[in-house]
């Protein structure tokens, strides 16, 4: 079937199948608009953050004191843009290096600063008020110049590996970004899967972490999300609801505003409509918020603070617009993205619930991505009028 | 379900009254315009005829004959490009003499004998015209007409979208020929024992909408039927859903569910057979496209499209494109010798900057938008990868064979993958 080349015929006319014309969508003004939104969320956020130094000067001097050198105090704005400018180069880089080497294989610059822009936006940034407890964060991976080399290869392993390997192997059945990031921040990551650090007092090296599954109220809860996302230059903090939804100094980037991302998301479907996979989006906020209910239905406790967590927390909103929506890896069918969605918000909570672990939505997204291959199958509906 | 926009290019072309094209110094009348077998040549090289004479039946029971559109001599009877079939088939060239000589080849009737006409001897008159499918699909009309006693038909539904974003014959009949129209829709009312009538137009098509209502409007059993209809929508199934609401299968035809839909150029010709005794010998084409003034022509059928091109004082060297019987469904001819058939609804040249923009096939960026976008909820993406495995088993499992060709799916794709003309390849 060679149907896609136009045979050119006698007397030059240009025979090519049905249909004529195109559509005005074409795959480099998908992936256009996509940076663009990108863009304007990094842009923005460095922006907020800019008057933050990372580390501050006390922490500076706590580290100091306990004899850790190598950190670099730099606002906190411009590690972002040097991690984007690091993140989209790799990317770029690798994609157009392995698109001259590789024959079958193209070059597709504006997907891979697509690409580097979500590393960016999904790689956690920022040392929290409370970052004390020095051997339990891995503060060189929060802030310059550690953070550089780690987003330079997440970057790298993710467009190499995660992009194009899997590219080439046929189907891509992990999301580059979330799978490249697991991989280089596992030894990390690992700190934060042991659940007695997290609720043990900071002495003891833990993060003294009230326990989800607990009654979480305003007061604990709203306390520590004040102390984890809250300015570390300031003492007093805004409230919970206004950190949770204008601004939060720590983790994902791309969640530090969770108004800029809703607003950007939104208008982006606006404008890509179904060439976006909304229904995974809104089936993913939808079954966040119904689990978020009943798990304060069986723990009791404040239902908003829950849900302002469960809901706003940095992966969840990043996640849910730029991630879970990652067309390649993600289902076909209508069906099968909405199960995806659900899927998606239900295996998040249950992770964040019960590993205690702040970036479920990372894992549960890894998870709900091995799952499309047999959500596509069943997801097939029957066509007009049988 | 919302259906795909798809840009209409009809601003000028609508609003252009139909002009009648000169008959052609040489016709070539393709035997095989409907869908079916190719018919057998009555007349051989030297033989006189005249106009509106059978040139060529069969007696396979889908088929309808081809007549000679202008007065002349056989000169030849051989291969000419044949858009519907895409490719060179059989066909009788006859030189114009220029007496104008008319066969009278039908008897027609007056509009005051239509009630006591048999239903069957309105169906010859059909079937002796010559007349098929006008819309694109070319199925003979007398058979269409006459479905199994037991399907009575309660709708006929008269398809007036015309979807086609380059097409406007149909919306110039509807505004010069409203009444001709009427007396068309009479006749199928008679053959088909008084069904009730819905007009389906478009709101788009304003100078014919006020026409319609007013030729239309006081007839029983009748509604004219403006509505917001989307290309897609111009599809006989997918109209009977947004008319009636209910979903044909695939696997039934529209008399199982008590519908006939009639395209308005059919109408047109049917009119003009029973009461003018016109077999169907010329057509209205659009000519639109990448042109100054768009047209709508009268053209005699196996007129060459060339002829067309001529007489418009259109250099060829700045065509790169010609496309016949519309952008979505038509197909683009490789020579503009082939000559206009029944089938011919439009003829659309564009430039060498503007054919086909963003030719280039890249790899599928799987963003589901052909599977959201298709008006009969396939799976085309889905449909391409096995098709090009090749998975036949799975390609028909994926009901590949529902598909109507309405190239919806390769029009949306960003990744400009031919999943339309693929699909329809492998039904
Ligand atoms: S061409 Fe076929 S598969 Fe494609 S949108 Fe139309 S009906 Fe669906
Ligand atoms: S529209 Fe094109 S790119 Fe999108 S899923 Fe379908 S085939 Fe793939």
């Amino acid at each position: 079937m060679t149907n896609q080349s136009s045979v050119e015929k006698p007397k030059d006319l240009v025979v090519s199948p049905p249909p004529q014309i195109n559509g005005t969508m074409s795959k480099t003004r998908v992936m256009t608009y996509t940076f663009i939104a990108l863009l304007i969320i990094t842009i923005a956020t460095a922006a907020i953050w800019w008057p933050v130094m990372t580390p501050t000067e006390m922490q500076m001097a706590t580290f100091t004191e306990a004899g850790l050198t190598g950190f670099l105090a730099m606002p906190l704005g411009a590690i972002l843009l040097v991690n984007a400018l690091i993140a989209v180069g790799v990317a770029v880089l690798s994609d157009f290096i392995i698109g001259k080497a590789a024959a079958d294989s193209e070059v597709n610059t504006m997907s891979a600063a697509v690409f580097g822009l979500i590393v960016t936006l999904c790689y956690s940034l920022g040392l929290p008020g409370m970052a004390k407890a020095v051997e339990v964060m891995p503060l060189e991976v929060l802030s310059a110049p550690g953070c550089f080399i780690f987003i330079a290869l997440t970057s790298f392993l993710g467009l190499v590996i995660f992009k194009k390997l899997q590219g080439m192997a046929g189907r891509k059945y992990l999301n580059p970004a979330a799978a490249a990031k697991f991989i280089v921040l596992l030894p990390f990551l690992f700190s934060t899967f042991l659940i007695k650090e997290h609720w043990a007092p900071y002495d003891a090296g833990g993060l003294s972490m009230p326990q989800l599954t607990s009654a979480i109220t305003k007061e604990s809860f709203g306390v520590y999300l004040q102390g984890c996302y809250g300015n570390p230059g300031l003492t007093s903090h805004p409230s919970t609801e206004s950190l949770m939804l204008l601004t939060k100094f720590h983790g994902w980037p791309g969640g530090a505003s969770s108004i800029v991302v809703i607003i950007v998301g939104v208008a982006l479907i606006f404008l890509l409509r179904n060439y976006f996979k909304w229904k995974i989006t809104a089936t993913y906020f939808g079954s966040v918020t119904v689990m978020s209910l009943i798990m304060t239905g069986i723990y009791g406790g404040d239902p908003m603070t829950r849900l302002l967590f469960e809901l706003f927390i940095g992966s969840s909103i990043f996640l849910g617009f730029f991630m879970a929506t990652d067309p390649a890896t993600t289902p076909y069918t209508r069906n099968g993205q909405i199960i995806f969605g659900i899927g998606l918000g239900v295996l998040t909570v249950l992770i964040q619930m019960y590993m205690n672990f702040f970036g479920g939505a990372l894992l549960a997204l890894l998870i709900m991505n091995l799952t499309v291959p047999l959500l596509d199958r069943i997801g097939i509906n029957k066509p007009f009028g049988r | 379900m919302p259906y795909e926009h798809i840009k209409e290019v009809k601003d000028k072309a609508r609003v252009t009254p139909i002009e009648i094209f000169p008959d052609p110094k040489t016709a070539i009348v393709i035997l095989n315009q409907h869908s079916g077998k190719p018919l057998s040549p009555l007349v051989a090289v030297d033989d006189s005829v005249a106009i509106g004479q059978k040139i060529a039946d069969s007696k396979e029971r889908i088929s309808s004959p081809v007549h000679s559109p202008i007065s002349g001599k056989v000169v030849k009877i051989g291969n000419i490009y044949n858009h519907c079939l895409e490719t060179f088939t059989e066909a009788i060239f006859i030189e114009n003499d220029g007496k104008k000589t008319k066969a009278n080849t039908l008897s027609p009737i007056s509009e005051s004998e239509l009630q006591k006409t048999k239903p069957a001897d309105l169906l010859n008159i059909i079937h002796e015209a010559g007349i098929i499918g006008l819309g694109g699909a070319g199925f003979p009309t007398h058979i269409k007409l006459a479905p199994p006693a037991d399907f009575p038909i309660k709708n006929l539904v008269v398809n007036a979208t015309e979807g086609e974003p380059y097409d406007t014959a149909d919306e110039r009949l509807l505004i010069e020929k409203t009444t001709n129209l009427l007396r068309g829709v009479n006749v199928i009312k008679k053959i088909l024992g008084n069904p009730k009538v819905t007009i389906a137009t478009k709101v788009s098509k304003a100078d014919a909408v006020p026409k319609l209502q007013e030729v239309f409007g006081n007839e029983s059993d009748t509604t004219v039927v403006a509505g917001h209809f989307k290309y897609q929508q111009g599809d006989a199934s997918v109209l009977q859903k947004a008319l009636f609401g209910y979903e044909t299968p695939p696997t039934k035809r529209s008399y199982e569910m008590g519908c006939i839909v009639q395209n308005v150029a059919t109408i047109n010709a049917i009119a003009n057979a029973v009461f003018e005794g016109e077999p169907l010998i010329s057509r209205v084409v659009a000519f639109n496209g990448e042109i100054a003034q768009p047209k709508n022509l009268l053209v005699k059928i196996g007129t060459p499209i060339s002829d067309i091109f001529n007489q418009n004082n259109i250099d060829m060297n700045d065509v790169r494109q010609v496309v016949v019987g519309g952008v979505m469904m038509g197909h683009a001819i490789p020579t503009t010798e082939a000559p206009i058939t029944k089938r011919s609804s439009s003829i659309i040249p564009f430039s060498e900057s503007n054919y086909k923009k963003e030719q280039k096939q890249t790899t599928c960026i799987h963003c589901s938008k052909c599977i959201s976008a298709c008006p009969v909820k396939l799976h085309p993406i889905l449909i391409y990868e096995a098709i090009m495995k090749p998975d036949m088993e799975k390609a028909e499992k994926l009901w590949n064979k529902d598909c109507i060709g309405c190239g919806t799916c390769s029009y949306v794709c960003p990744s400009r993958i031919p999943l339309a003309s693929t699909i329809m390849a492998s039904r």
